[in-house]
């Protein structure tokens, strides 16, 4: 015959403009943290599609190269000879990677310019349309790169003071910091006056162990995996940018407590002749705490569902209109959101809760 | 004249507080991503900024130095030291490694120069420019990585001893060190070739810049100003999209709080506004109650936001030397003109429940 109320719940929704407008609030600012992080997955996942698709077992580096981002390497060609002759190795040859920024129809790109020999490994491993570059002035473009500038097979453009024909488009070559231009070995040695050298060498191998040992022995070069090389690459740009985006995704859930708290106060501040009456008629602390918490925890997980949904939608708008974006969320880091969500309410719960624990029940019995 | 907009509002100092917090945070987060960009564009850009030289001369179709490759043949050096309005040319080489130690390591800029030159560092803390195998290194680096004077440090595959320390050239993305020219040719390969050359100008700078341009095959020209506005560019093209993103999330953000601010405070008052508008206020004087309380919850929280986002700033300093937080003029014009913005969309709703209160509701009894 008599049931419990859910008082928290109807309190909460008793206003469900102001409902919606929290949770949306919340939601915006639990969006841009997981648009954030997804960001970040995502750009820790482009910096290293080289070295995860040049089809290489092995990238022979100068000594004491660790990474492509941070490092810079020389290699001599005459070293290819002796690659050569070991026999655990299958397939080596050089490429060139350099760093190059220069005007595109009015707009700074920050290029990757990688030159490797026709039917080489190191060139693109995935084309949408035309070939790889064969000569001295062929280029294979992005192609999310190419079609933002109009650029397309058979197009020209120019690049460090020269002339350069599009011959193919490659997928998978972007990411919101740089883009892969790929040359051949010979284009990338006149762009950058470079003499017989090479930034690796690239090795395909069976036997990667006794290939690395062998390599050591005989030409005093580094052979790296490129699961090593990815790791320092995502380890310098850690360093470089995960401070900042710390500090942004920080601010976001100090935003959306915010959010939360705001609104269970005024409607703490609106009821309080109800609170003064349930306090009046026996209600403890804790039931009162259990109210405010009650109402804070379910703004915060419910404005927390709707910005994962606006994560989904915000991430899809992106990469349609910016296909350079990747955004990329692992369920380890959601079960860290739903976690941090209901942090979030306890701590947005404190400042209502003190006004409530302040509040005199004799307050009911006083007229207007 | 009772100011009744800003009591409506301030009555409750806890929710005024929450709701001016709120949207100040709103405006931190657009004002500190855009900090942290200005910043690293300014540290870009130090070299040049920082530099003696009036001209820059790269390879053709090179206009910037960060992540850039440029070569220029040396003997063109003789003939623009030729050309009139030129005082002096000074040749630099440029490359990017790792600056390594036993206690970690820095992506780095490598920097050639003749010693005495004026390519090299300009401000020298400790000890003195480089001489052959020796290195200067910037001192937030050198603090980083517990490098002292006379300490052996690895770049570019060899080792160099520590012979001066510089300042103000680490940033959030690396740092610069400094070697005699002819060591980084050495190492580089590339015989007879710079990097760069500085040109220092009795002449209008733009003027010498152009007939060097138009004396030299293969090679381009710039001023200074022109060379660094060129390499902020890079940095501000390259994050213009997501500050986009951020900005746009942020502008959610503060949209919903600023609706719930004035939301709350019109509800806690819809009495009071009913004994306004029987009293003959009319739908311009109860909106202007409304526009005055989201101008203030804007103009307070913009104040506050400015405020956080330099006590951030000099926390980041404090913590990581290498992050720069700047807050510029455009980046308060854009936070202010959002934040109107943001307050004239947020009114919308409050506004509605204002105009539709009936004078009625004073004569009502409470329950």
């Amino acid at each position: 015959m008599f049931g419990r109320v859910p008082a928290a719940r109807r309190m909460t929704t008793a206003d469900p403009r102001r409902l919606a407008v929290s949770v949306l609030g919340v939601g915006a600012a639990i969006g841009l943290v997981l648009l954030l992080q997804g960001l970040w997955n995502g750009q820790l996942v482009q910096i290293t599609a080289y070295e995860d698709h040049a089809g290489a077992d092995l990238f022979v580096a100068q000594s004491g190269t660790e990474s492509i981002l941070g490092d810079r390497s020389a290699v001599p060609l005459t070293a290819l000879a002796e690659l050569a002759a070991i026999p655990q190795i299958q397939q080596a040859d050089p490429v060139h990677i350099h760093y190059t920024v220069f005007d595109l129809h009015g707009e700074k790109e920050f290029v990757l310019l990688v030159g490797s020999d026709p039917g080489g490994l190191g060139g693109p491993w995935e084309l949408s349309n035309g070939r790889q570059a064969q000569t001295v002035g062929e280029a294979v473009l992005d192609r999310t790169f190419a079609e933002e500038h109009d650029l397309e097979v058979g197009s020209e453009f120019q690049m460090g003071g020269r002339t350069f024909r599009t011959v193919g488009l490659s997928e998978g070559t972007r990411s919101w910091m740089t883009s892969l231009v790929f040359v051949t070995a010979d284009t990338a040695r006149v762009m950058t006056g470079g003499g017989e050298v090479a930034t690796f060498l690239l090795v395909r191998t069976a036997e990667p162990d006794e290939a690395v040992a062998a390599i050591r022995a005989r030409t005093g070069l580094d052979p790296i995996p490129p699961t090593t090389l990815a790791e320092n690459d995502r380890e310098i740009l850690a360093g470089i940018m995960e401070g900042p985006v710390l500090l942004m995704i920080g601010i976001a859930f100090a935003a959306a407590t915010l959010v939360v708290a705001l609104t269970v106060y005024s409607g703490v501040v609106e009821r309080l002749r109800e609170y003064g009456i349930v306090k009046a008629i026996g209600a403890g602390p804790g039931r009162i705490l259990g109210l405010v918490v009650g109402q804070t925890v379910f703004i915060a997980v419910a404005g927390s569902v709707v910005g994962y949904l606006m994560y989904l939608g915000g991430a899809w708008l992106v990469g349609r209109l910016r296909p350079q974006f990747w955004f990329s969320l692992q369920w380890r880091q959601l079960l860290v959101l739903a976690a941090a969500a209901i942090g979030m309410g306890l701590v947005a719960a404190i400042i209502p809760a003190r006004r409530l624990g302040q509040l005199e029940p004799a307050s009911v019995y006083r007229g207007w | 004249m009772v100011p009744v907009a800003r009591r409506m509002l301030f009555t409750d100092r806890r929710r005024a507080l929450l709701g001016v917090a709120g949207v100040a945070i709103a405006l931190v987060m657009a004002l500190t991503l855009d900090g942290i960009f200005a910043g690293t564009t300014r540290q870009v850009s130090r070299y040049i900024d920082t530099s003696p030289a009036d001209v820059f001369v790269s390879q053709e179709g090179v206009r910037t130095i960060h992540m850039a490759t440029s070569v220029v043949p040396l003997a063109v050096t003789d003939q623009i030291r030729q050309l009139p309005g030129v005082s002096w040319v000074e040749a630099i080489l440029f490359s990017s490694d790792a600056l390594r130690v036993p206690a970690g390591r820095r992506p780095s800029y490598v920097i050639g120069y003749p010693p005495g030159g004026r390519g090299g560092p300009q401000t020298l803390v400790e000890g003195r420019e480089p001489a052959t195998g020796e290195i200067v290194v910037d001192d937030s680096a050198a603090k980083a990585l517990d490098i002292a004077l006379g300490d052996e440090v690895e770049v570019m595959g060899r080792r160099w001893r520590v012979s001066g320390l510089t300042t103000g050239m680490t940033s959030i993305v690396n740092t610069s060190v400094y070697v005699t020219f002819d060591d980084l040719a050495a190492l580089l390969g590339l015989p007879n070739t710079a990097s760069y050359l500085l040109i220092g100008s009795s002449g209008d700078p733009e003027s010498v810049a152009e007939s060097i341009e138009a004396a030299v095959s293969g090679v381009s020209t710039q001023t200074r100003q022109r060379f660094s506005a060129e390499e902020r560019a890079v940095v501000r093209e390259m994050s213009t999209d997501l500050l986009n993103i951020m900005a746009i999330a942020a502008f959610l953000v503060g949209l919903a709080v600023i609706g719930l601010v004035l939301y709350a405070a019109v509800l806690s008052r819809l009495r009071d506004i009913g004994v306004m508008k029987a009293l003959g206020l009319g739908r311009l004087g109860v909106s202007r109650l409304v526009l005055i309380q989201a101008m203030w919850t804007v103009v307070t929280a913009l104040a506050l936001a400015v405020a956080v986002t330099f006590s951030i700033g000099a926390i980041v300093a404090a913590l990581a030397p290498d992050i720069d937080v700047v807050v510029e003029a455009t980046s308060l014009l854009r936070a202010g003109t959002g934040g109107v913005l943001v307050a004239g969309v947020g009114v919308v709703i409050p506004l509605i429940k204002v105009w539709r209160v009936d004078p009625a509701t004073v004569f009502r009894r409470t329950s």
